[in-house]
């Protein structure tokens, strides 16, 4: 059957990662990624690369399929370190030609940012991997618990979030449905120039919407249907509740790698 | 209280739409017991959707009064809650019912939102998914299963509100087969429960299976009665919008030839009463029809319209190259969506694509019309090979591809727009030629094609007139051969009626087609020859009328695939049981009609 869209999905697994409260996952994650924005030095990003591996491995995820999550980025990273590259203006020139050329500084910041932009995202691929969409909507509904009480309906944002995540497949299957109808009817999708280009997607963004609009009001009969009020009444199946020895370590070790990724940055 | 039993009870209930100018309800009065099985039916448009939304609570009536389980939902917003509790839906499609990625945590749903606690939860949860039997799939993510076990997913969630009435609405008309059997049992399962149960249904086999059926027709209850006595006035099915059962089809045409049957849905009662009929009876009006020659002559080898040599085709990435070339390790095995598949199509036949869900036939499909290349071997169009970019708009312009669901690829703003798209793009017509071609595609689907028509969103038309108006847009490109991916999913039977006929039009009319099914009884209908996929690979390919009586192929004992057999066959078998033994194998009712009369006249009793 048709190849299953990564984002957004889930990799099923019994691992101690998979068990962690997706709170904690969730603040790790934010924090590690705060950390590779801020991490410089090799022994800084060494460190954080090594932390990355680490939880994937105890996540019992298998390394291609990690990096198969990760090759949607090749091409934004391709293009960021080619900016990099060329308009560095600091730094001894190692390469010239013609009005290019290529510094010492363009160099060292291709590979900082590649390295940070790729550490970051494998992190958050990691946090969806091991943690479902209710565990994501549970989790974030925990973080930001506190902001109800100044009237953020933070349970109806978690449950967007959730939702969103849920159907991130569905509407990947649509899209390539309906570019596979419409390449049928000889759409010609690779337009000249930007009218022509906006031109040639209406028939596939035209179904695609209507299609987003067909599943949203099926889910919200269907959502309605089976009670969904949005109250605060409402319940949740899997409780919330800090493992002691678990989540402690997890926290634990985040914490170390964390203050340790910051100071080798600090001296680095 | 008059009928303090009823669980629900609806007095001269009446519903309109705001805009509308005529109600979806008017003046329904219906009752249900507690533990009744009740099917509504109807064409489309005749309301069933609407009542089960009434039912449910979702809409409130604008007039006449109603209750659940003796409740007034209009008395207070309290008892308008405590009313829609003891109800719960299970609606049309699967995949828009589920808010989660795991089976259990999406039962838990509806206790979570009815603020359960969690060991309650947890008991409902386990009680619920044991209800449908798929306890197994408690931690499966909802995208991993087949439409059908999706489906029983959904009721379970249902059951888990733990309600006195569960309203399903079509739950079964997106679904194949083998789905559709799967939500029929655990229907069926249900019933020992006790719970009531409110069906929609196009079937008429689930209907067929109610404790009783009311029947629907422009927001009026149309007919109402049991199975039984919908089967004593076979009129009533094209009435009501429903299949002629088999049983009650055949019964009929023998009658018009001088039998006397009983009419029953019971296939074994009829088969009893025909072949004692045979044995008893001299066959007086008979006149022996010549049997129609099925199948293309096969007098000179034309040119295939469509062929497969050797195709394959895998949607995990070729293995990549080895670092390290000197270190031999054994291949990894890659799967195959399409395995060395070799099938040619000659120009003028049907060839139904059979298999079970996700043996490649969709992927087959996309090869054919150059939608996916194939990774090994060839696939050609009227000699073209589909690999050949050169060749790409001639293969277009041959090969038309009519997708699941093509409603859902309709884009412009008008109807004519919309039907235009694909002639446009192939550059085959334009002007008044043009209009021409909108306009005959339009009536081959069963539309007039009035200028308001051409002229309107083809958004704000009924699902089957989506269907049409896509279906016209495909066929306006004028292509000899036509892939069609399921084209009666989703349709009611008039839908699927006006399918069958525009199938068999398009092969009379010299067309090729490529036709995936699921149902044997269209493929000995509709189809010359019949290709078989399993798990990608081509295990049976030949005229229709030999892979049909295969039962490796059709039945599911000793390993066989279990298709399905055309209920014809299945029938002249149990009459061979019965010592009548045909002169020569049906495929069809009517084919059946003419074995019979033929054996008749051959036997006739001294």
């Amino acid at each position: 059957m048709a190849r299953r869209i990564s984002l957004g999905s889930y990799y099923a697994a019994v691992s101690p990662i998979h068990a962690l409260d997706p709170r904690v996952k969730i603040a790790i994650t934010l924090l590690y990624m705060v950390s590779c924005l801020i991490a410089r030095g090799a022994p800084a990003l060494a460190l954080a690369t090594l932390l990355a591996l680490a939880t994937c491995t105890l996540a019992r995820i298998p390394l291609g399929r990690f990096a198969r999550q990760l090759r949607p980025l090749a091409a934004v990273l391709v293009v960021t370190s080619l900016v990099n590259l060329l308009f560095a203006d600091v730094g001894d020139v190692v390469a010239a030609w013609g009005p290019f050329a290529i510094r010492t500084a363009g160099i060292e910041a291709a590979v900082l940012y590649t390295v940070r932009f790729l550490l970051m995202f494998a992190m958050g691929s990691l946090l969806m991997l091991t943690t479902t969409p209710t565990a994501i909507a549970d989790g974030l509904r925990g973080l930001l618990a506190p902001l109800e009480r100044f009237g953020v309906p933070v349970g109806e944002a978690a449950m967007v979030v959730s939702i969103a995540l849920r159907f991130v497949p569905t509407l990947a299957r649509d899209a390539r449905a309906i570019t596979t109808a419409q390449t049928a009817r000889g759409a010609d999708l690779a337009g000249r120039g930007p009218i022509a280009y906006v031109r040639a997607c209406i028939p596939l963004a035209t179904p695609l919407f209507t299609g987003a609009m067909r599943h949203a009001e099926n889910l919200g009969r269907a959502m309605d249907a089976r009670g969904y009020t949005g109250s605060a009444e409402r319940t949740c199946w899997h409780e919330l509740r800090l493992d002691s020895r678990r989540d402690g370590a997890a926290i634990a070790v985040a914490a170390i790698c964390l203050v340790a990724i910051l100071a080798l940055s600090v001296i680095g | 209280m008059t009928s303090h039993a009823s669980i629900i009870q609806l007095d001269d209930v009446t519903f309109a739409y705001p805009g509308m100018a005529s109600p979806a309800l008017a003046g329904i009065s219906l009752e249900a017991q507690p533990g009744e099985h009740v099917c509504i039916v109807g064409p489309n448009g005749s309301g069933k959707s609407t009542l089960a939304q009434v039912v449910n609570g979702l809409l409130t009536p604008s007039a006449g009064s109603m209750r659940i389980g003796g409740i007034d939902p209009a008395n207070s917003a309290e008892s308008a809650l405590e009313a829609r509790r003891m109800v719960a839906t299970v609606f049309q499609h699967p995949e828009d019912q589920m808010v989660t990625s795991v089976v259990a945590d999406d039962v838990a749903f509806g206790p979570e939102n009815l603020g359960l606690p969690r060991g309650e939860i947890t008991r409902r949860v386990r009680a619920s998914l044991a209800a449908v039997a798929i306890e197994s799939l408690a931690q499966a993510d909802p995208a991993d299963l087949s439409g059908g076990q999706r489906q029983c997913v959904a009721i379970a969630g249902a059951l888990a509100m733990d309600p006195q009435v569960l309203v399903l609405d079509e739950p079964t008309s997106m679904l194949d087969a083998p789905g559709r059997a799967a939500v029929r049992s655990t229907i069926e399962r249900l019933r020992e429960h006790g719970i009531t149960i409110v069906h929609i249904t196009h079937d008429v086999d689930e209907a067929l299976a109610a404790d009783r059926v009311v029947a629907l027709n422009g927001g009026r209850i149309a007919w109402e009665g049991t199975p039984d006595q919908l089967v004593r006035t076979p009129t009533l099915f094209a009435e009501l919008g429903l299949d002629e059962p088999h049983t009650v089809d055949l019964a009929r045409q023998l009658e018009a030839r001088g039998f006397r049957l009983p009419h029953t849905i019971d296939a074994q009662l009829l088969c009893e009463a025909l072949a004692d009929e045979l044995r008893t009876r001299r066959i007086s009006t008979a006149v022996p029809t010549p049997q129609k020659s099925r199948g293309h002559d096969a007098s000179q080898p034309a040119e295939p319209a469509l062929s497969f040599s050797q195709a394959s085709y895998t949607y995990v990435d070729p293995p990549h190259r080895r670092l390290l070339p000197f270190i031999h390790r054994e291949a990894p095995r890659v799967p195959y969506a399409i395995d060395c598949v070799s099938l040619a199509l000659e120009p003028g036949t049907v060839t139904a694509l059979m298999g079970r869900t996700g043996a490649g036939k969709s992927t087959l499909a996309e090869l054919a019309c150059a939608l996916k290349l194939p990774c090994a071997g060839d696939v050609r169009v009227q000699g073209a090979s589909t690999a050949d970019r050169a060749a790409r708009s001639r293969v277009r312009r041959a090969i038309g591809y009519v997708g699941q669901f093509p409603e859902r690829q309709l884009f412009a703003a008008t109807v004519r727009e919309d039907v235009a798209y694909g002639p446009t793009n192939l550059g085959i017509a334009a002007g008044d030629e043009l209009d021409r071609l909108v306009r005959d595609a339009l009536r081959a689907c069963g539309l007039e094609p009035t200028d308001e028509l051409l002229g309107r969103s083809p958004h704000q038309l009924s699902g089957g007139q989506r269907r049409a108006v896509a279906l016209a847009g495909v066929l306006a490109m004028q292509q000899p051969i036509l892939v069609l991916d399921e084209p009666m999913a989703g349709l009611d039977p008039a839908g699927r009626d006006r399918m069958r006929r525009l199938i068999v039009r398009l092969r009379t009319e010299g067309a090729t087609l490529l036709l995936i099914t699921h149902s044997a009884d269209d493929a000995a209908l509709l189809a010359d020859r019949v290709a078989v996929l399993d798990r990608g690979r081509l295990v049976a390919h030949g005229p229709a009328r030999d892979i049909l009586r295969d039962p490796r192929i059709t039945l599911p004992q000793n390993d066989g695939l279990g298709l399905g057999e055309p209920w014809a066959l299945g029938f002249e078998r149990a009459l061979a049981t019965r010592g009548i033994d045909l002169p020569a194998a049906p495929l069809t009712v009517d084919e059946l009609v003419e074995e019979v009369i033929r054996y008749g006249t051959a036997h006739q009793p001294r």
